[in-house]
């Protein structure tokens, strides 16, 4: 079987006997895999609209003072600070959950598409498996589509060993292309909200 | 007084320090003033350009930013206050040239035009230091002001519309951001 991924980006697991797993069970959990891709990347910069999903990434970005994270009252606003972080020589990351996607449209295309500004976008996908909330589902259900369109490239690891490529490479090609790319969190990685709070 | 003689008060104290400039005459403005790389101009993501200083502030804490801003643009933006006023940047210096109107749609008045107070709603939002200025002699004392001391600073400033033609800058603005960001980075 041909290797579609490198070596290099291979997660670098733990030597572990025989489980009868399909797959290695993974050294970190994803939110610890996506903090150090950050960090080998250097991108010291997060900005963000909260969502129960991310948070598990942002918490603990918070809680380090490597990273200087900063939560805007809108999506769209989030862009445009990840984008001046950028411009001002640095490298930010954007968090949001699908429900705000659409507010950030302005921003991916007036402004990360046409002035080519790298950031890599963590969306936490609602309105999927388990979804109680059917406003979310028309919201989450088109933003693949709409990343398409907007020729923004856009990846979703569904198992935790997945992570640390999918993440890694997104970031990378983010930086190489000098365009935002997307990792989508959907269910089947991060599990489902419940309907009680 | 004139956006055009604001934004000449503010080239003539600069050095590499940089500049945001909101989409319409604000971008177009500033580089009449004279084009330097640490110019950024914005042609769309109308009523970002706040939220685009903020990042440049965050990004370079030791050089002074400003943002040459609109009403009609703030006013799709107000969240941005109450970022900024949240992060608090001692580097950054918003200005927002108030004309009471979409100058580059026809002219039609905005909100400010019937009361509504930016300068206030800054304040409100937890800015610090809130100016405002009429007349270039007042523009320059809040300039300087926001110069020598700690930010962040928004100065609000009302100006006429004189209704002059403006020839549109020729800017790519792949190589302005490229050109922009390597005054931080080398």
């Amino acid at each position: 079987m041909p290797r579609i991924w490198s070596a290099l980006h291979v997660p670098d697991l733990p030597a572990t006997p025989r489980t009868g797993l399909l797959y290695n069970p993974p050294a970190m959990h994803w939110s610890d895999v996506v903090i150090e891709s950050l960090r080998e990347h250097e991108v010291w910069h997060a900005t963000y609209v909260p969502d129960a999903i991310n948070w598990q990434v942002l918490s603990k970005l918070e809680a380090d003072p490597a990273f200087t994270v900063v939560p805007a009252s809108r999506e769209e606003e989030a862009v445009g600070i990840a984008a001046g972080i950028y411009a001002g020589g640095g490298r930010a990351a954007m968090f949001m959950q699908s429900s705000g996607f659409g507010n950030t449209i302005n921003g991916l295309a007036q402004l990360l598409t046409a002035y080519r500004i790298p950031v890599p976008l963590f969306i936490g996908m609602r309105g999927g498996l388990s979804e109680f909330n059917e406003v979310q589902v028309p919201s989450a259900r088109p933003i693949p589509a709409i990343l398409d369109t907007l020729h923004i490239q856009h990846y979703a690891p569904q198992r935790e060993d997945e992570v640390q490529k999918y993440v890694d490479g997104a970031i990378e090609l983010a930086y190489a292309s000098r365009m935002p790319v997307a990792v989508l969190w959907y269910a089947q990685l991060v599990g489902a909200k419940r309907a009680t709070s | 007084m004139q956006r055009r003689e604001g934004i000449a008060a503010l080239v003539r104290r600069l050095d590499n320090e940089p500049v945001i400039a909101n989409l319409g005459p604000a971008t177009f403005d500033l580089y009449a003033a004279g084009d330097r790389d640490a110019n950024l101009y914005t042609w769309g993501a109308m009523g970002l350009a706040s939220s685009i200083a903020l990042g440049v502030a965050l990004a370079a804490p030791d050089r002074k930013v400003f943002v040459t801003d609109g009403d009609g643009s703030l006013l799709m933006n107000l969240g941005s206050l109450a970022t900024i006023a949240r992060q608090a940047p001692e580097n950054l210096v918003h200005i927002v040239w108030d004309n009471r109107m979409w100058y580059e749609t026809g002219g039609q008045p905005t909100h400010t035009s019937t009361g509504t107070d930016l300068g206030g709603i800054a304040l409100a939002a937890g800015i610090r230091n809130v100016a405002r200025a009429a007349t270039v002699e007042a523009f320059e004392e809040a300039l300087d002001q926001a110069i020598r001391e700690p930010g962040p600073w928004f100065i609000h400033v009302d100006v006429e519309e004189t209704g002059e033609p403006r020839q549109r800058p020729k800017v790519i603005v792949e190589e302005n951001l490229v050109k922009f960001r390597r005054t931080f980075t080398g």
